[in-house]
């Protein structure tokens, strides 16, 4: 079984043409940053939006105590829910939804293969996302493989946060990787993802002698990696890596804040404002001039 | 092609006109109405289609005419610009009842005098008795009349109304000239044999045409004769110049065949404007007007007689002269034809019979033109197939980013195999045009109202199959059902009712339609538009007797993502899993999701089963079943020429419900896809507000599930996008491959888009003044935002944006 989170079709920011973003749940890092906290945790995850909440009751109903009611305040106690299939469904509103299912590799294709006729007239295909999609279980080869068959271009965005030998066992069926280039430095790597930017960087490497197609992903956070000697650094190490032809920026933004309310969690960046396209300008023309195609996400 | 136009800002004059039009209120003309009442009272023994000829006649040699300062295209509808003429002949209950409400209204406001209110009061005393509508009711049984009042069928528009929703044969127009129709119109008078058995009606037909055309032409002399005046006295030399040209011109296609480009498209407009002043039927559309003004666009061009710039200045005149026609509704009916357009359609690209791309120089032109304007017309349709450019697309999609709605696309693809497989010959499939907003047609050969007639309203028919046949909001019983929804067995059973509720109703449109055919064609038969359509004249007989090459109408209903989430709601829930009880969800329909038990089964209604437009074949196959009982229904059908003429004579499914969906839900008790009661339901073929949350792709699959083949009438389908949606060449690529897919690949009818942000929309909803040339298309059409009811304004506002 692979864990996923999310099929989102007409994806469109995410590589050639129209595509179908395959997010995938369970992450080596933990940024701080991250847009996408409920693909962190491998297991299913609750999440609850107030806003849309009727106290129709139907979560308290299991009545084990890992979610109750108290002053009208909906409380949930994550640590006490051992089995969050109870919850699949349970919300008339959906205001409290579980993230992430399990499903079969033939699930997943039935999902694809829907936007086919898209794929081919735009030249898009699938992403593969999360989380980290490369530390899923063996069975994403499965899907890779049927992919492949049916001619379907795939892209991993992925951390590259994994032993190499995981990463090697894919790369004759991943079309592009965009991989991500957060920081070149190990200390600050850590302090910011709880990783380490050795292995990133060994991995890049160890990609680029693969003659893999590969797309050098930045995201651009305050505080972290948003200053011009970390941001050229990165440029520099980039532009040295021979296959690496395009360097992206993803500059901060906070949309992510309201799911962190909705997992219960803290958002250190929750006031922390967006960094305008304009920003990077400097950064984007650098990486020009050392050869790379430069562009700017969103 | 388009990089030759220089210029991307409309001219001063042209600014100048359209300020002038847009800035003029609605008011309300008498004219018109004085004239008819006048010639009927005075012919009152008359045949009717000589009444109307004369009264036609009167009208155009009396009415007020004048030519605004700087236009170059000239011709005006009504005493004062954006004046809506009162047409009594119709209907004038309303008139009488809502004469004091016009200035008052909350959208499509019109202004009138004191003095034009008492004129008017006296008009309509005359025709009490006389009207269309009152003989339309007449002729409907007392079940069909109680039927149309209880809101199932709506057919108000064709009882108050003209038909109209055609294109004439411009083409021939242009070619022989009025002149050559008075002349072929005399010489089937002289063939007319007395042993002929219509030899009495085809006489008067013929003599009808030949004042009706005659008419017309003094119509043009007119504006012959007082462009001169006015040249006499203008000081401008340049303006004076013009006005020269304006006569000459207005001279020659007063008799001859147009000798170039300007006068070409003079003479379209001033055919244009006599349909619209000879009956109020909306939806005179002006066909594939880049196909029959190209070679005068050629050969005007080669001579160095027009440059781009100049017919772009002559296009867009044009377009401000549609927008100048008024119509004034009544209120009821206003609400289901918001933003009160006139759906005045131009069709261009498409293919040439040989299977060619037929977008010219004059497409661009036409396209352009139309994108620099920004008005609510003519509604733009540009047909696709395979081998359009994608040069063209991308203008289309640069248009499209300007955020009006336009243009919309209809696909030659599914729409001229089907027209084949109709019967209808391939140089006429190949010709189609769109009519109105989305339906289709071939121009100057196909009879009125290939859009459909009456509006059949699929969520009362589905409640109604659920409670054995009993309508709740009218009390009534119109055909007794199967049986009571908490005592069906399966899921089959509903299916069931609904087969045998559609059916019943399906046969009450007919008839309904029937009743005011008839109507229209005793009381208010056309003379030019009849003149104008083939085969009329060599026929001797009217559209409506039966004058039209083709006959073919749509039925329209009115809720179709609605019934597909409901049927897949029931069947889900109700009869799958369980997890609603028949009782609960029959108690909860009656009793509008009341209190906290019954959001919760609405809840569960909406979160819990699947939903049309999101490519799930769960809902979209039961959705095809549920339709396809009525399709199969709809063909059984003749309309009144059945037999006398036409090829066809048969009805079609089709979508295109215009605003109908705000209404036509204001009269829905809550329905099983979680509806509350009496909001809009979901418009046209699109999914209904909000739930298609996968994205485009996901729709255009849903949509193209439907038996698109076999709804003609069209398939409407509205996406919206935010304005975001096209600020660079990627994401504008990636949009016009989805729409190719959509067309190509997966066979879709038709599509436009909204390109607007909500944010926008709510800020023009609080300070209309601001946004004044805010347009957004409603289902089909364009309307200013501004002028929309503010019901309507909210529900477009809750349409689901697509994130582009």
């Amino acid at each position: 079984m692979l864990t996923v989170f999310n099929i989102q079709r007409y994806s469109i920011h995410d590589g050639n043409g129209v595509r179908t973003n395959i997010f995938f749940k369970g992450c080596p890092l933990r940024c701080s940053w991250c847009n996408n906290p409920e693909s962190l945790d491998p297991a299913p995850s609750i999440m609850f939006d107030e806003r849309i909440c009727h106290r129709f009751g139907e979560c308290l109903k299991p009545g084990n105590g890992a979610i109750v009611l108290e002053n009208n305040n909906l409380i949930i106690n994550r640590n006490l829910i051992s089995d969050t299939t109870i919850y699949d469904n349970i919300c008339p509103s959906r205001a409290l939804i579980v993230s992430g299912q399990e499903k079969t590799v033939s699930q997943i294709f039935q999902e694809i293969e829907k936007d086919i006729p898209f794929y081919n007239m735009s030249g898009g295909g699938v992403t593969l996302t999360g989380g980290e999609p490369l530390s899923q279980g063996p069975e994403l080869k499965d899907l890779l493989i049927q992919l492949k068959k049916r001619g379907i271009h795939v892209s991993a965005e992925t951390s590259l946060h994994l032993p190499w030998e995981t990463i090697e066992n894919y790369v004759n069926l991943i079309d592009l990787f965009l991989a991500d280039l957060k920081h070149l430095d190990n200390d600050k790597f850590t302090k910011f993802t709880g990783g380490n930017a050795t292995l990133v960087i060994e991995n890049f490497k160890k990609l680029d002698e693969t003659g893999s197609k590969f797309i050098v992903r930045v995201p651009v956070i305050p505080g972290f990696n948003f200053s011009s000697i970390e941001l050229s650094a990165i440029i520099d190490f980039a532009a040295g890596l021979k296959n690496a032809s395009e360097i992206n920026f993803i500059p901060f933004h906070s949309l992510a804040k309201e799911k962190y309310l909705m997992l219960g969690k803290d958002y250190m960046f929750a006031n922390q404002r967006n960094i305008e396209k304009s920003e990077l300008k400097f950064f984007t023309e650098y990486a020009e001039q050392k050869g790379l195609i430069s562009k700017i996400l969103n | 092609m388009i990089s030759d136009i220089k210029t991307t800002e409309i001219s001063e004059r042209i600014a100048k006109l359209k300020s002038n039009v847009l800035s003029a209120r609605s008011t309300i003309c008498t004219e018109r109405a004085g004239f008819y009442t006048e010639v009927y009272k005075e012919f009152d023994g008359s045949p009717v289609i000589l009444k109307r000829a004369y009264a036609l006649e009167k009208t155009l040699k009396k009415m007020t005419i004048f030519i605004g300062e700087g236009e170059l295209i000239v011709g005006n509808q009504s005493s004062k610009l954006r004046a809506a003429p009162i047409f009594p002949e119709y209907v004038i209950s309303w008139i009488i009842n809502e004469l004091d409400e016009f200035d008052k209204r909350s959208g499509d406001a019109f202004f009138i005098t004191e003095d034009q209110k008492n004129e008017l009061k006296e008009i309509c005393r005359w025709w009490e008795g006389k009207t269309l509508i009152e003989k339309g009711y007449s002729l409907m049984s007392t079940l069909n009349r109680e039927i149309h009042d209880s809101g199932i069928i709506r057919a108000e528009g064709n009882l108050t109304s003209g038909d109209a929703h055609i294109a004439v044969n411009f083409e021939k127009i242009l070619t022989i000239g009025l002149e050559g129709y008075l002349q072929s119109i005399e010489l089937m008078q002289k063939t007319l044999n007395e042993k002929d058995v219509r030899f009495f009606e085809k006489q008067d037909f013929y003599n009808a045409l030949i004042v009706g055309i005659k008419a017309f032409q003094t119509f043009i002399r007119r504006f012959e004769t007082l462009s001169f005046e006015l040249s006499e006295c203008e000081p401008d030399p340049g303006r004076k110049s013009e006005l020269v040209t304006i006569s000459k011109i207005c001279s020659n296609i007063s008799e001859n065949p147009p000798s170039g480009f300007y006068e070409a498209l003079q003479l379209t407009w001033f055919v244009q404007l006599i349909l619209q002043i000879e009956s109020n039927g909306h939806s005179v559309s002006l066909g594939r007007m880049d196909q029959y003004l190209f070679r005068f666009y050629k050969n005007d061009l080669i001579l160095g007689k027009i440059n781009e710039d100049f017919v772009l200045e002559l296009l867009e005149n044009t377009w401000l002269k549609l927008l100048s026609v008024n119509k004034i509704r009544s209120w009821s009916h206003t609400r289901y034809s918001a933003g009160g357009p006139l759906y005045q359609n131009v069709t261009i690209g498409g293919q040439t019979l040989d299977g060619k791309d037929a977008v010219n120089e004059l497409s661009f032109l036409i396209l352009d033109s139309v994108g620099r304007m920004k008005l609510t017309q003519p509604n733009l349709s540009v047909r696709f197939h395979k081998n359009i450019s994608d040069e063209f697309l991308t203008e289309c999609v640069n248009v499209i980013g300007k955020g009006f709605g336009m243009p919309a696309f209809n696909n030659d693809e599914i729409v001229i195999p089907s027209l084949i497989d109709l019967g209808i010959k391939r140089a006429d499939a190949y010709n189609y045009s769109a009519i109105g907003c989305i339906e289709i047609a071939v121009p100057g050969k196909w009879g009125y109202r290939c859009t459909g007639m009456s509006f059949l309203n699929f969520m009362r028919v589905l409640l109604a199959a659920m409670n054995n046949g009993l309508d709740e909001m009218s009390g009534k019983t119109f055909h007794s059902g199967t049986g009571n929804f908490i005592d069906f067995n399966s899921f089959s059973d509903l299916m069931l009712a609904w087969k045998n509720q559609v059916e019943f109703y399906t046969q009450a449109t007919i008839e309904i339609d029937t009743a005011a055919d008839l109507a229209l064609e005793e009381l208010v038969p056309d003379i030019l538009c009849s003149a104008f359509v083939d085969d009329c004249i060599s026929r001797g007989k009217t559209i409506k007797e039966g004058g039209s090459v083709y006959d073919f109408i749509s039925g329209l209903q009115v809720g179709i993502a609605n019934l597909g989430n409901s049927l897949a709601a029931i069947k889900k829930l109700v009869f799958e899993e369980a997890t609603i009880s028949k009782e609960t969800l029959a108690s909860n329909l009656k009793n509008n999701f009341d209190g906290k038990e019954g959001e919760k089964v609405r809840q569960l209604l909406i979160n819990n089963a699947p939903k049309y437009g999101n490519d799930d074949d769960y809902v979209d196959n039961l959705l095809y079943e549920a339709y396809m009982y009525y399709i199969n229904e709809l063909t059984k059908y003749h309309t009144s020429r059945f037999g006398r003429g036409p090829f066809g004579c048969r009805y079609y499914a089709g979508t295109s419900s215009i605003s109908s969906n705000v209404p036509s839900g204001s009269v829905v008790p809550a329905t099983p896809d979680g509806r509350k009661a009496f909001t809009p339901l979901a418009e046209g073929s699109s999914p209904a507000s909000g739930t298609d949350t996968l994205g485009p792709t996901a729709v255009f699959k849903s949509v193209s599930k439907l038996p698109t083949n076999k709804i003609l009438g069209g398939v409407l389908l509205n996406q919206k996008l935010s304005p975001s949606a096209l600020t660079n060449e990627t994401q504008k690529q990636k949009l016009i491959s989805i729409i190719r897919t959509f067309f190509e690949t997966l066979k879709g009818w038709h599509v436009q888009y909204n390109i607007v942000s909500r944010d926008t929309l709510l800020a023009a909803k609080k300070n209309p003044q601001d946004y004044r040339d805010l347009v957004v298309r409603v289902a089909g059409y364009s309307a200013y935002f501004t002028t929309l009811s503010p019901d309507t304004q909210d529900d477009i506002i809750a349409r689901t944006e697509q994130s582009l």
